[in-house]
């Protein structure tokens, strides 16, 4: 896909970092150490597609979509909304809340047991301008966004009435019904029975593809990334490993830990497959210095351990942050070129 | 909705401390006298078994007379979704399931083995408190989803692993426990200094390895893991299932794993068992299920994984809710959500049957053969596969 | 609101009633006596009888006419102080555990302050500073004895407070960009209703007893009669060494009924937040009807195979998610 046929930019992240500053147990009383939680990430996310951002728990993935949210405030980095730099450091305004909306993970948490969910949809639209007399319209029809029919028998349900799926609609209907150009969904599915995921995946796609939502999905399933995303991102530690336009990075991990991530998956139709060493007993999981995999890496060499290695190409649209890629570069960038030429060659 | 969930939560981990367990190994054993007593290698026999939750007019039939086995050394997979009475059938069987929780029928013969008085079989659903107690731990053990609630917080991992051995293997001096323990963690692929280590200065793997380790302490003959590896990352949950697959093929010991992941359970169970509110609706080996699944739930639930290769195509998976055990659906429990739903699912209850040459079962119209009903092709097809995944020998060290 | 629904168990029923009881004494309390409480016509000290159902005392007033004439100030005092006080920690305890940081560090030095002062002592020294005409004033004592009493709600609020404020419903309230005051108040405050009504009770309790002990020393209006005063001229005139027992203990029977009866209602709040309290339900007779042990054991699940089986019930779904 070529940058000409992309939607436009909605909200837009440079080098969003965030630092947390943690007690470490059993040390002496004022030890404390500087987590990263989130370094150095930039991504776009635009109007019509789904920015699948792939880690395990304690990647940063979470704090990133806080941070987009601005419900967390950056230690440093820039957001732009539609073109315009956010201060990130001031109060978040109901303008940026009413632009960009975040859905939680756990839809039976995210609900108050003591509202019915016509509080749940009728408060946004009351704060966000709505009128007293139009809001009931307004949530019914964000419910039918979300295939919840009637909407009236939704409206007078309590949380407890509902199935865990019915919820994460209601919640998708609450962050919707204020017209966002942005959606974050952390882990939206994860705590959904299995068989009512797809549905909510496939609502999230028909709301990218028809009403041009710009989507981030943040998730720990691989396997769904690939399924719903234009493109993916892996974060580990804090930093995004790898990313790719497409399922290349799926289809063929460049970095160590995607394509550990890639056979880890439970794949019953490749039985026989190779899985890498996961290297889960290393002592320090993650690196202070070089590239934060490294204690984990079977494919370790000493400038992994000394050097923190920049986003090299590995594919078309396809970058890994990975060593084992340096003196790939320059090949895969004359090959992509010759590529293109050719197919230049071949459309004129 | 999840009535399973019901009191369910931490059962083993609030009402079998370690340190509370009882003094006997083995309690008085009654060899029950049916006229098929002998069970050779079958471990667990599960037969009508039917489980109410509440009493009179607010019970909910959460199992509703299912019957399962296992053979020794085996993995018996339990696939279902929340509510499906999956974790409630195993807590029932081994009689932990709390209030309002109530067993309404049924049997649950284990086999603790042989000598030379015979077979040794206890009925667990008949068994007084005493001989489910020289049972449990020793001969049935059960790892729970959440290894954080099921672990003592005040209490150092070594510590854990010397009050069962204390009180269940008495003849054993303290530095025999400490390397009892410190052989089990290492079994677990854990270094020896984490039994100084209290349970939170410990990452989600490392707790549950020693969950597994805990179970694993007086070498049981059935292992029960009920979503072991569902709150950990896909890497950490393969090189942990790699982990006990190794140890069973070293240990022998049979497992019954329950999980929401179908796809997961192809890989590491023998056979596999599917329950949809309360019921059983299919049994096949785990080869035969993923190739070719008779139920449209088991066919639902497998196409709802997005595959990892292969064209991006739109997937349906199932349509609607999982139902409300209190509000089931009449006839069979699916139809609502099932596209081949006919006008005899909504009024009669398919019962189990076995498909005629297969050692499998389902519980579909679909499958019982009546003329003028024609079979599905995606619901008839051949398994043809034969390779078998191995954990144990698949991962790399 | 589901989460109103009162558990019908006998120990609320009983409590209900008593609470009721009195309730009704408070309003028509006056309007039933047989006589005026300060009639000092009839004959002193005599027993329980037909004409003076309590006996009279040694000034030759009705005591049933000073119980019944005495609710009203009584339990008026203990609801003002009880409300008032549930108010102040409610403000307080919800603002300092959502709020935080220096919030949190002054509102609960002041509460720590308040728990740590003696109630008691402080209610003197205040009450001994107000004008005569006020201390027969209900509503300034009740005010008054509610500044002793909120601290203690307060803390627990504040406690319970700062486990919700993390809940994903507040955080989701916080993303549509309500207002922290309206999260505070229609997010968090509905979520501690149990807790509420049992400080609400704990407080009305607590008032009861500083009100009838600030009545007996002798602290309020003797021109007001409530269940306090009865008992400081009952010890003033040595009625329970001379054996003049019909003269103190109706009115402590009926501030020891409060009492239980507000212990009652808090058992059955006990119950509603802890369901595993009601025992699965099921009453001894019960139980033993279907055969079952009578303490459900841990660990031990019950079996019962011979009654009536498989309550299936079957009904038609009613809606569908559409795929």
């Amino acid at each position: 896909m070529s940058d000409a046929t992309k939607g436009p930019v909605q909200l837009a992240a440079r080098n969003l970092t965030r630092h947390f500053s943690v007690r470490t147990p059993g040390r002496l009383l004022n030890a404390r150490r500087v987590v990263r939680a989130v370094d150095d990430v930039s991504l776009d996310l635009v109007a019509g597609e789904v920015v699948a951002v792939v880690g395990e728990s304690g990647s940063g993935k979470s704090v990133l979509a806080r941070m987009l949210a601005r419900i967390v405030t950056p230690t440093s980095g820039d957001l732009v909304l539609q073109g315009t730099p956010i201060a990130i450091k001031s109060k978040r305004t109901l303008a940026y809340a009413s632009q960009v909306q975040l859905v939680l993970q756990d839809p039976f948490a995210s609900m108050n047991p003591v509202h019915r969910m016509s509080h749940n949809l009728l408060r946004p639209l009351r704060i966000h301008g709505a009128s007293k007399a139009d809001a009931p319209a307004l949530a019914e029809a964000a419910l039918r966004r979300v295939s919840l029919e009637p909407p009236s028998r939704f409206l007078e349900s309590y949380p407890h009435e509902l199935s865990g799926g019915q919820l994460q609609r209601v919640s998708i209907a609450r962050a919707l019904c204020i017209e966002p150009k942005v959606l974050l969904a952390d882990e939206p599915i994860s705590m959904l029975d299995v068989s009512v995921r797809l549905g909510v995946l496939n609502l999230l796609r028909g709301l990218c593809d028809d009403d041009r939502l710009a989507i981030l999905y943040i998730t720990h399933d691989i396997a769904s990334a690939r399924y719903i995303a234009d493109s993916i991102i892996v974060m580990y530690a804090g930093q995004i490993v790898e990313q790719s336009r497409g399922t290349s990075l799926v289809d063929e991990p460049k970095h160590p830990y995607t394509q550990l991530l890639v056979a880890s998956v439970p794949d019953p139709s490749d039985p026989t497959r190779d899985v890498p060493p996961t290297g889960e007993h290393a002592q320090i999981a993650v690196a202070e210095k070089g590239c934060r995999f490294n204690p984990r890496c079977p494919h370790v060499m000493d400038r992994c351990r000394e050097e923190e290695p920049p986003a090299f190409v590995v594919g078309e649209n396809h970058t890994s942050k990975c060593w084992l890629y340096a003196d790939h570069e320059a090949a895969v960038e004359v090959a992509l070129s010759t590529r293109r030429r050719e197919g230049e060659t071949a459309t004129t | 909705m999840t009535t399973d969930s019901m009191g369910v939560d931490d059962v083993v981990a609030t009402e079998v401390p370690p340190g509370a367990l009882p003094t006997t190994t083995y309690g008085p054993i009654v060899a029950t006298t049916h006229g098929d007593a002998a069970m050779g290698e079958r471990i667990l026999d599960v037969r009508n078994f039917s489980v109410d939750y509440g009493w009179g007019e607010n019970a909910v039939r959460a199992v509703d007379d299912v019957d399962v086995h296992l053979d020794r050394s085996t993995v018996l997979g339990i696939a279902g979704e929340s509510g499906s009475g999956k974790s409630t059938l195993v807590y029932a069987i081994t009689r932990l399931l709390r209030a309002p929780g109530v067993i309404r029928g049924g049997e649950a013969r284990f086999n603790l083995g042989t000598d030379d008085e015979g077979e040794h079989i206890i009925d667990l659903v008949n068994a007084s408190e005493r001989e489910l107690r020289g049972v449990r731990w020793s001969s049935i053990s059960i790892v729970l989803q959440s290894a954080l609630s099921a672990l003592n917080p005040v209490v150092r991992v070594g510590s854990q692993f010397e009050q069962v051995l204390k009180s269940h293997r008495k003849d054993m001096s303290k530095d025999q426990r400490r390397s009892r323990a410190a052989a089990l963690l290492a079994m677990v692929g854990l270094d020896e200094d984490r039994l100084d280590r209290y349970p939170h200065e410990l990452s989600g793997g490392q707790r549950q390895r020693i969950m597994i380790a805990l179970a694993l302490t007086l070498d049981p003959q059935l292992v029960i893991m009920d979503e072991p590896t569902t709150a950990l990352d896909v890497v950490t949950q393969r090189e942990i299932i790699g982990e006990l697959f190794e140890l069973r093929a070293q240990l022998g010991f049979a497992m019954i794993f329950i999980t929401h992941d179908l796809s997961l359970l192809t890989e590491l169970a023998d056979e596999i068992v599917v329950m949809y509110a309360g019921a059983l609706v299919e049994r096949a080996s785990a080869r035969e299920l993923y190739e070719a699944p008779r139920h449209p739930y088991s066919l639902g639930l497998l196409n709802s994984f997005p595959p990892m290769h292969g064209e991006r195509t739109e997937l349906t998976g199932i349509p609607g809710s999982p139902p409300d055990l209190a509000h089931l659906p009449t006839g069979c429990s699916f139809h609502p959500r099932c596209p081949y739903a006919m006008a005899r699912c909504t009024n009669e209850t398919p019962p189990l049957v076995e498909i005629k040459g297969s050692d499998r079962s389902v519980a579909c119209w679909l499958h019982v053969g009546d003329a003028g009903v024609a079979v599905p092709v995606e619901l008839s097809r051949v398994a043809t596969g034969t390779k078998k995944f191995d954990p144990a020998t698949e991962v790399a060290r | 609101m589901r989460s109103l629904r009162i558990p019908r168990s006998p120990k609320v029923i009983i409590g209900l009633s008593i609470l009721g009881f009195f309730v009704f004494l408070m309003i028509f309390g006056p309007y039933l006596a047989p006589f005026s409480p300060d009639n000092t016509s009839f004959a002193p000290l005599l027993t329980p009888s037909m004409h003076h159902w309590f006996g009279t005392t040694s000034l030759g007033q009705d005591i049933f006419s000073q119980t019944l004439v005495g609710a009203r100030a009584t339990m008026v005092v203990a609801g003002v102080a009880g409300l008032v006080a549930t108010m102040l920690s409610i403000i307080v305890g919800i603002s300092a555990g959502y709020i935080g940081g220096f919030t949190d560090d002054g509102l609960s030095l002041m509460s720590n302050v308040f728990l740590a002062l003696p109630g008691l002592p402080l209610l003197i020294v205040i009450d001994s500073y107000l004008p005569v005409d006020s201390r027969s004033n209900s509503l300034v004592i009740g005010l008054i004895i509610s500044l002793t009493g909120w601290a203690w709600g307060a803390r627990v609020l504040r406690a319970q407070t700062m486990s919700l404020r993390n809940r994903d419903f507040v955080e989701s309230s916080r993303i549509i960009g309500e207002k922290r005051i309206r999260i505070m108040f229609t997010e968090v405050a509905p979520n501690l209703l149990p807790i509420l009504a049992a400080s609400l009770l704990f407080t009305i309790l607590y008032s009861i007893g500083a009100y009838v002990t600030l009545a007996y020393i002798g602290l309020t209006s003797t021109s007001v009669w409530n269940w306090g005063t009865m008992l400081f001229w009952a010890q003033s005139n040595n009625a329970p060494l001379s054996g003049e027992w019909y003269w103190f203990v109706p009115p402590g029977i009926c501030i020891a009924l409060v009492g239980t009866s507000l212990a009652l209602l808090n058992f059955g709040i006990d119950e509603f937040i802890n369901p595993r309290l009601r025992a699965g339900g099921l009453s001894g007779r019960q139980r033993r009807r279907l055969g079952m042990p009578r303490r459900q054991r841990l660990g031990l699940t019950p079996v019962v195979r011979s009654v009536t089986t498989a309550p299936r019930i079957a009904v038609q779904t009613e809606y569908s998610v559409t795929p």
